[in-house]
């Protein structure tokens, strides 16, 4: 009886040390990843929460719920704002897409000269959005490179005053600069991904009786379809935070959008207590949007994947 | 008139570039299950890809019942293909990879159902219809491979190194199927392969070829057995031909092949074909199971010279004894001699009837029939 116990205790004994070896294994990669979590914390979610803050307290610092949207949907040229940003997202995404899908599948046809082109059309990538500002800010003023080009070639008599376009001619301005600058970046992933298609899987499709039009709808583009999706969140989510280069070009509330606006009530009319709250409210509420987009995106795109399981 | 007939294929990449593919010739009757065999870079993947459509011909013909088919398209020649990565589509379900030839036919949609699912029960893979190619093993998606390709009824199967990318086990069991679904789909088929063994145990008929040429074409037996040239000689068995550089010499009236480590006498029946040769070098090739070993100073027919065993490697079934004569490493195939110890004296002795000579310029068999 007595022996017995003691086999089940040195049994227990054993058992608990080895409970405690896999506790231990199991906090190693927490411990590791402490100096991230504590960046983390320090550099990302302390100002998150403190921005959040902000947003949910009056100009007194008492706890509000909705008095600063109100603010902020009261706010001069909102509306505007968001009419323009959605416009622009919508707009240049697809013009960007077809323009680079365009490009990428005739850069990777092998052709004399596809080389230079390719470096060519690539040049726009490598100049900052100020630059780009200014080369198009020179070329769109009244004498500017734009005008005398058309002039030139008699498309035009008289020159045209783009910088005092409105509206949505002031959007599509915008958008030409953006697709101008953008194009390049994303045909680069096109390329990239028209690449990885391997060759046998192009010429299996041509074996079995597909002409090139079937081969690129049936083959390419389905297995693009990643490369495609994770290019156009990409491009989403910055085109939803455009701003830059609308200020650089026409100025401030020349062309609203909802990034410019922030910009605008954080830099240009500061000392007002209501605009900070404003430029607050519109970070979240552009927050929101982007994510709200992402995800409404990976939703619509995910239902015919392929890689992931069985449907 | 032959099912697949090639007359005069040539091949060149670029204008100035050399022959990939050098006249090559060949016929072959329906049923047959032919293999291309040779080294990397001899033209045997380029060849099936012309015949497949992909590479284009710049000389001669290529026949299939009777009819050219250099210009068609691959869809319109009646040939299929299973690709070396097998090359099933990623984003496709198993039904809709085998489904898609058939739908660019405008085949119509009972008849794909019944066809594919005929298919798949013919390769077994009836219950991964709905999978993607992402969640199968490697010889799963090789049956789909194969599925796709036989769906279409081809005249002409081509096979790309269909088995290099299987583990070595999967190979030798996936090698029999291929040849089941052969047999049973009697269809015609081409299968391209650098590995001896595969091409030994399918072909009906072997293909061997070396830089962008036919050395010889024949049955597996005598391709081994009765090699045309140097390079089939060496290139097909395990451990390859034993070879020596030899002077054919008249030593008091007897024709004798001879270096510097043996006199050999040569057979009578090879007597008339290597006279011409007196004076001349000659590569004297003897396979390792047909040299045999006698105890040392034992002299029977066909006996070379004493030598020493270096090392034994035993294979279980046999053993490989492993020797030097002047500069050459033999290997010698025993069955007899099986626990053999290293460092043993004994005498080598070469069966006759199974010497083979070539000629050093040409590298052709010098054969006792060719008068």
């Amino acid at each position: 009886m007595n022996s017995k116990d003691n086999i089940q205790s040195t049994n227990d004994s054993s058992e608990a040390a080895h409970k405690k070896a896999i506790i231990s294994k199991k906090i190693i990669p927490y411990l590791l990843l402490l100096p991230v979590f504590f960046y983390y914390a320090v550099f990302w979610l302390f100002p998150v929460l403190s921005g959040m803050k902000e947003v949910f307290t009056d100009i007194n610092g008492e706890f509000t719920l909705f008095s600063n949207f109100k603010l902020m949907l009261e706010s001069d040229l909102f509306g505007e704002a968001v009419f323009n940003t959605a416009t622009f997202a919508a707009v240049s995404v697809v013009l960007q897409y077809f323009l680079a899908l365009m490009l990428a599948v005739l850069l990777s046809m092998k052709f004399r000269g596809s080389k230079l082109l390719m470096f060519v059309s690539m040049i726009p990538m490598a100049i900052t959005p100020t630059a780009v500002a200014i080369i198009w800010k020179t070329g769109l003023v009244r004498d500017g490179w734009i005008n005398s080009f058309l002039m030139q070639l008699s498309i035009i008599d008289k020159p045209i005053v783009f910088m005092n376009s409105e509206g949505l001619a002031a959007v599509f301005l915008i958008i030409l600069i953006d697709t101008w600058t953008v194009t390049p970046s994303v045909m680069i992933i096109l390329i990239a991904g028209l690449q990885g298609v391997q060759k046998e899987l192009k010429e299996a499709a041509y074996l079995f009786g597909a002409n090139k039009w079937r081969i690129f709808k049936d083959i390419i583009i389905p297995i693009l379809k990643p490369s495609i999706t994770t290019s156009i969140i990409m491009r989403l989510i910055a085109a939803i935070q455009v701003w830059a280069i609308a200020v650089m070009v026409l100025g401030y509330s020349k062309v609203p959008f909802l990034v410019e606006r922030i910009a605008f009530y954080a830099d240009v009319v500061p000392g007002v207590d209501t605009s900070s709250k404003i430029a607050f409210t519109l970070s979240f509420t552009t927050t929101l949007i982007v994510l709200a987009a992402t995800v409404f995106y990976l939703m619509a795109s995910k239902k015919r994947t392929f890689s992931g399981g069985e449907k | 008139m032959s099912y697949l007939e090639i007359k005069n294929l040539r091949k060149k990449y670029s204008k100035d570039g050399p022959l990939i593919i050098d006249n090559l010739n060949l016929s072959v009757e329906k049923g047959e299950f032919i293999v291309f065999l040779g080294p990397s870079g001899c033209g045997k993947t380029t060849t099936i890809r012309m015949i497949a459509g992909l590479e284009d011909v710049n000389d001669g013909e290529i026949l299939i019942e009777g009819v050219n088919i250099i210009d068609k398209k691959p869809k319109d020649r009646g040939v299929s293909m299973i690709f070396q990565s097998y090359a099933i589509w990623p984003h496709m379900t198993v039904f809709e990879n085998i489904a898609y030839p058939l739908k660019l036919q405008k085949v119509s949609k009972a008849e794909i159902n019944k066809r594919v699912k005929a298919v798949a029960e013919a390769t077994d893979i009836s219950n991964l219809l709905k999978k993607y190619p992402a969640q199968m093993s490697g010889g799963q998606r090789q049956r789909v491979a194969v599925s796709r390709a036989i769906v279409v009824e081809p005249k002409i199967f081509l096979m790309d190194e269909p088995l290099s990318n299987l583990d070595a086990k999967l190979r030798v069991s996936m090698r029999t199927e291929l040849k089941n679904i052969h047999n049973k789909q009697n269809s015609t088929s081409i299968f391209v392969t650098h590995d001896q063994s595969e091409a030994m145990s399918m072909a009906d008929r072997i293909v061997v070829m070396y830089k962008g040429k036919i050395e010889q074409i024949g049955s597996p037996m005598e391709v081994y057995e009765d090699s045309a040239t140097k390079f089939v000689a060496e290139f097909i068995g395990t451990p390859p031909t034993n070879f020596f550089k030899t002077r054919i010499e008249k030593i008091d009236g007897v024709l004798m092949a001879v270096n510097s480590s043996f006199k050999y006498k040569i057979p009578n029946s090879l007597v008339k074909a290597l006279e011409k040769y007196v004076g001349k070098e000659v590569d004297m090739g003897v396979r390792p199971e047909f040299i045999d070993i006698s105890p040392e100073m034992e002299k029977t027919e066909g006996y070379i010279c004493d030598t020493n065993i270096s090392f034994v490697e035993p294979q279980g079934s046999h053993s490989i004894l492993i020797t030097r004569i002047g500069e050459v490493e033999i290997k010698i195939h025993t069955v007899k001699y099986m626990y053999m110890k290293p460092n043993t004296n004994v005498a080598l002795n070469v069966k006759s009837e199974k010497v083979m000579f070539f000629d050093c310029d040409s590298t052709k068999r010098i054969k006792a029939d060719n008068l």
